[in-house]
C-alpha cells in the first residue's frame, strides 16, 4: 500500500463527505462505507482501530432506529445512518493511518494553519502519558497512607475528586514550565518552519488526487 | 564578559524580593557554579541570564543584567535564547516534542536550516550525551535520567556560546552525575560558558573555576573554589555544603597549620599527601 | 537473636516491557537495622521496596512479613505496618494544612481520636514541624515537604520505614536534617530501609547495606565491609565514600571514615616533622 502524504487524506475526508452527500442512493453509501472498510484494512489497524469502528457502527445503527421511531421511512433513515457513518469513518481512517506529528506538519506547512493551534494536540498528546503516569503515583501515595479505593460509583468518584488538587496544580506547574521552555527555545517566531516530518506529495498523492477529483465530477454529473 | 549582573535586584510578582543587590561577573569561558541553600535565589538567579526573570514573569527589577554585552531588559527572551541555552530544574515539563528526534529538533525548526542538516545536528547533538540510536523512541517512555540527557541535548542542538543549568544531575545516579559534568567540562573547554546551579560541590570539584554563594537573597560570596570553599567553612550556616574532600583538607590545614593546594579530586590530595608524609616539606610546622 | 520483620524469598520480577527485573532475590530484614540498599538506576532497588509494600506483586517467590505472607495483601494493608515514603513529596500531599496531611494516614487505619491526635503531636514533635502545624504545605520549601511525608508515614505507628532518596534534589543543609531525623527514628526502634546514591550518608548511618546489581543481590553486609576496598564496587556503579577512598590511595593509612583518616594522616606527617627536628 503506497504511503500517501497527511494533506493526500485530508483532502480524502473533504471529498467523501462531499461524496456522501451527493450519492442519492443507499447501494452508493453503503459501497462507500465498504470501500473504507477495506481501505482501512489495507494499512493494518490493530484493536483499537476496529473498537472504534463497531463503536461507529453501533452509533448510526442507534441514529437509524431513533429516525425510524420518530416516524421516518426506513430508506430515509438507513441513509442518514449510513452517511454519517461514511462521513466518520474516513476520520478513522485518517487517524488510524497517520501520525499526529506528520498531521500537524501538513496542517502548517501546506494549509496554513497557525503553529500554535496545531502544537496544541502533539503537546496534549505528549503529557497525557505523564498525567496518567502522576494519577497512578497520587493513588498509591494514598494507599500506602491507609486509603482503599472501592465502594460505590460515588463514592469513588468523590475520592477521585480528593486527589485531584495535586494533579491539578502540578499540570498548571507543567504547562508554566513548559510555556517557559517554549519561549526560550524560539517557539513564538514567525516565519517558516522546517518540520521533521516528510509531509511532501508524491506521485500516489498525485494520482489519489486525480481520483478523487474525477469522481466528484462523475457523481456531480450523474446527479 | 559573557554575564554581568550590577546591583541586580528582583522580585516576583505580589511576592518579597528574592534577589537583593547582586554584582556578579560571569567570565566568558567560565565554569561557574552558583550555590547555597534552598530558598536561596539560585534559579532566579540563573533565570536572569536567559531574561526570564524578568520577561516572562514580570515582577520589579532594579540594577541590570547584561548577556553578552546586550542588556536583557531591553532584549527579548528569543533574542537571548541564541546566546543562552536554558536547561530547567523542571526538565520533564521541558520536554515538548513526542518522540525524541523531534524533541532535538524543535529548536531548530525555524533556524532555516534544511531537513538534512537539522537531522545532522541532532545526530551530533544525541552523540554527545549518550542517547544515539533512540531518535524514534517515545519522549513520555524514557527514564528519569534519559529525559534529563534528552533536555540538554535538545539545548545544545541551537550551540548557544553560554549553557545554564539547574541542577542538572538531579536525576541521576553518581555515574550519570559524572558523565554529565564531564560532558558539560568538555563543551566548557571548547570555549563555551557554563553556570550550573547544584548543591553537590563534590560533582563540580574538578570543573570549576568559579564557585557563587547566594544565601537568602544575597550574594555572599564569589571567587575561584579554593576561595569560596575557604569561606563556606568558616560560616557555620554554610559548613554543611562544604564537599568531604575539603572538609579533610580544611581540617588539616587548621590542624597542622600547613596550606595545601587546591584539590580538585582525590587523586590530587592523595598525591600531596603522600609527599608530606614521606618528606619534611617547606612549610610544615614542627610540632610542640 | 534478631527477629526477622520482613523476610523476601526467591523473589522474581518484571516489568512488561522486561527492560527491568529482579532474579531470585533473597532479602531479610531485622527488627531496628538501618538498611541501605542501593545500586544503579535500574538495578532494581525501587522495584525491590514497591514489591515489599504489595503495590505491585512478584512473579514468583515469597514475601512474609512478621512471619505472614503478604501475597494477597494490599498496601493499605502493608500501611499497618510500614510507612513508605516516595522520592517526591508532592506526590503525597493532599490537605491544606500540615496537621490534617498527618492525620490522614491515622485516620484511615481507624485510630481512636485520643490516639490519634497523640500519635498527630507526637510526629509533629519528632520532624520538628510543631509550629508548622497549620500551614499550607505546597508552600514549604522541599526539605520540609519531605519531613511532613515522613511525619505522615510515622504518625501511623509502623514498625518500619521505607523511604526512597529522600535526600535527592535536596540541599546538604536539608539533606543532614532529615538523616539526623532518621537517625533517631531509628534510636527509638523504627526499623528504616533507605534506597539512596550517597555513599556517605551510608557509611555514617547504616548498620547494613544491600547491593543490587542488574536485578541481583550482590552484596549484603555492614557499610564496612562493602568500603573496604576487597570488592570492585566500580562494577557495580558505586564508589566508596571520600574518606575511604582517599585512604586506599594514601600509604600505610587504613581507614573507615574522616575522623580515622584525620587521625592517622596527622600523626604522620607529625611523625616526619619530628624526624627532622
Amino acid at each position: 500500500m503506497p504511503k500517501l502524504a497527511p494533506l493526500t487524506k485530508l483532502i480524502l475526508t473533504a471529498a467523501v463527505s462531499v461524496w456522501a452527500l451527493l450519492i442519492p442512493m443507499l447501494i452508493g453509501q453503503i459501497a462507500l462505507v465498504v470501500g473504507q472498510l477495506l481501505l482501512l484494512g489495507l494499512y493494518r489497524p490493530v484493536g483499537k482501530h476496529w473498537k472504534a469502528v463497531s463503536g461507529l457502527a453501533l452509533f448510526a445503527g442507534l441514529l437509524v432506529a431513533i429516525q425510524y421511531v420518530f416516524g421516518s421511512s426506513l430508506e430515509f433513515s438507513l441513509m442518514s445512518g449510513f452517511k454519517m457513518l461514511v462521513m466518520s469513518l474516513v476520520f478513522v481512517f485518517m487517524l488510524a493511518t497517520t501520525r499526529l506529528q506528520d498531521l500537524t506538519a501538513a496542517l502548517v506547512s501546506q494549509c496554513r494553519i497557525p503553529y500554535e493551534y496545531a502544537f496544541m494536540f502533539t503537546s496534549a498528546l505528549r503529557f497525557v502519558p505523564d498525567f496518567l503516569e502522576e494519577s497512578k503515583a497520587v493513588r498509591e501515595a494514598q494507599a500506602c497512607r491507609g486509603y482503599v479505593f472501592h465502594g460505590n460509583p460515588v463514592k469513588r468518584l468523590m475520592d477521585y475528586i480528593a486527589i485531584v488538587e495535586p494533579l491539578v496544580l502540578r499540570a498548571i506547574s507543567r504547562s508554566e514550565t513548559m510555556a517557559m521552555s517554549l519561549e526560550l527555545r524560539g517557539f513564538g517566531h514567525k516565519g517558516r518552519r522546517q518540520f521533521t516530518a516528510d509531509v511532501a506529495l508524491n506521485r500516489p498523492d498525485y494520482a489519489a488526487m486525480l481520483f478523487m477529483l474525477l469522481l466528484t465530477i462523475g457523481l456531480t454529473i450523474v446527479r | 564578559m559573557a554575564v554581568n549582573f550590577e546591583h541586580f535586584s528582583y522580585a516576583y510578582p505580589n511576592s518579597d524580593v528574592v534577589l537583593d543587590d547582586i554584582t556578579l561577573d560571569i567570565p566568558q569561558g567560565s565554569f561557574t557554579v552558583i550555590t547555597g541553600p534552598s530558598g536561596a535565589g539560585k534559579t532566579s538567579l540563573a533565570l536572569a541570564i536567559a531574561g526570564v526573570v524578568p520577561h516572562y514573569f514580570g515582577g520589579r527589577q532594579g540594577g541590570s543584567v547584561q548577556v553578552g554585552g546586550v542588556i536583557a531588559a531591553q532584549s527579548s527572551m528569543g533574542e537571548l535564547a541564541k546566546q543562552v541555552g536554558t536547561v530547567l530544574a523542571d526538565y520533564e515539563s521541558q520536554l515538548v516534542a513526542l518522540t525524541v528526534a523531534e524533541e532535538v529538533a524543535f529548536g531548530l525548526e525555524t533556524s532555516g536550516f534544511g531537513r538534512s542538516e537539522i537531522a545532522e545536528r541532532v545526530n551530533q547533538a544525541l552523540t554527545l550525551v549518550g542517547l544515539t540510536g533512540l531518535e524514534d523512541r517515545e519522549v513520555a517512555g524514557l527514564s528519569g535520567g534519559q529525559k534529563q540527557r534528552l533536555a540538554i541535548a535538545a539545548v545544545l542542538v541551537t550551540a548557544p556560546e553560554i549553557l545554564v543549568l539547574d541542577e542538572p544531575a538531579s536525576a541521576l545516579d553518581p555515574e550519570g552525575a559524572a558523565g554529565i559534568y564531564e560532558l558539560l567540562y568538555k563543551l566548557n573547554c571548547q570555549g563555551k560558558t557554563v553556570v550550573v546551579v547544584e548543591h553537590q560541590l563534590a560533582r563540580v570539584l574538578p570543573y570549576a573555576s568559579q564557585v557563587v554563594v547566594l544565601q537568602a537573597g544575597h550574594l555572599q560570596f564569589a571567587g575561584d573554589l579554593g576561595q569560596t570553599l575557604a569561606f563556606m567553612w568558616q560560616q557555620p550556616a554554610l559548613r554543611l555544603g562544604v564537599p568531604p574532600l575539603w572538609v579533610i583538607k580544611l581540617t588539616l590545614e587548621e590542624q597542622i597549620g600547613l596550606t595545601l593546594t587546591a584539590w580538585k579530586s582525590e587523586d590530587e590530595a592523595a598525591a600531596e599527601l603522600n609527599k608530606l608524609m614521606r618528606t619534611c616539606a617547606e612549610g610544615v610546622a614542627k610540632s610542640a | 537473636m534478631p527477629e526477622t520483620l520482613l523476610n523476601i524469598q526467591k523473589l522474581v520480577f518484571t516489568y512488561k516491557n522486561a527492560e527491568q527485573t529482579l532474579a531470585e532475590v533473597d532479602f531479610a530484614v531485622n527488627v531496628g537495622e538501618f538498611v541501605a540498599l542501593v545500586g544503579r538506576n535500574g538495578s532494581g532497588k525501587t522495584t525491590l521496596t514497591r514489591l515489599a509494600m504489595s503495590l505491585i506483586k512478584p512473579a514468583s517467590g515469597k514475601i512474609t512479613l512478621q512471619g505472614k505472607d503478604t501475597a494477597a495483601m494490599t498496601p493499605a494493608d502493608m500501611a499497618r505496618s510500614i510507612g513508605y515514603v516516595f522520592q517526591n513529596p508532592d506526590r503525597q500531599i493532599f490537605h491544606d494544612t500540615v496537621a490534617k496531611e498527618v492525620a490522614y494516614g491515622p485516620q484511615q487505619l481507624g485510630f481512636a481520636p485520643e490516639a490519634l491526635n497523640q500519635s498527630v503531636a507526637w510526629a509533629l514533635r519528632m520532624t520538628g514541624l510543631t509550629e508548622l502545624a497549620d500551614s499550607f504545605p505546597r508552600l514549604l520549601s522541599r526539605g520540609q515537604k519531605q519531613k511532613v511525608a515522613i511525619a505522615s508515614a510515622i504518625a501511623m505507628q509502623p514498625k518500619m520505614l521505607i523511604l526512597d532518596e529522600p535526600t535527592s534534589g535536596q540541599d546538604p543543609w536539608d539533606g543532614h536534617n532529615l538523616m539526623e531525623l532518621l537517625n533517631s527514628l531509628n534510636q527509638q526502634g523504627i526499623t528504616i530501609i533507605l534506597v539512596t546514591h550517597d555513599m556517605e550518608l551510608i557509611a555514617k548511618y547504616a548498620t547494613r547495606v544491600a547491593v543490587l546489581d542488574r536485578g541481583h543481590k550482590v552484596f549484603d553486609g555492614t557499610p564496612a565491609e562493602l568500603f573496604s576496598g576487597s570488592r570492585d564496587i566500580a562494577a557495580w556503579g558505586l564508589l566508596p565514600p571520600t574518606a575511604v577512598a582517599l585512604s586506599q590511595q594514601l600509604a600505610d593509612v587504613n581507614a573507615q571514615n574522616a575522623a580515622e583518616l584525620l587521625k592517622k594522616v596527622m600523626l604522620a606527617i607529625k611523625e616526619r616533622s619530628d624526624d627532622y627536628a
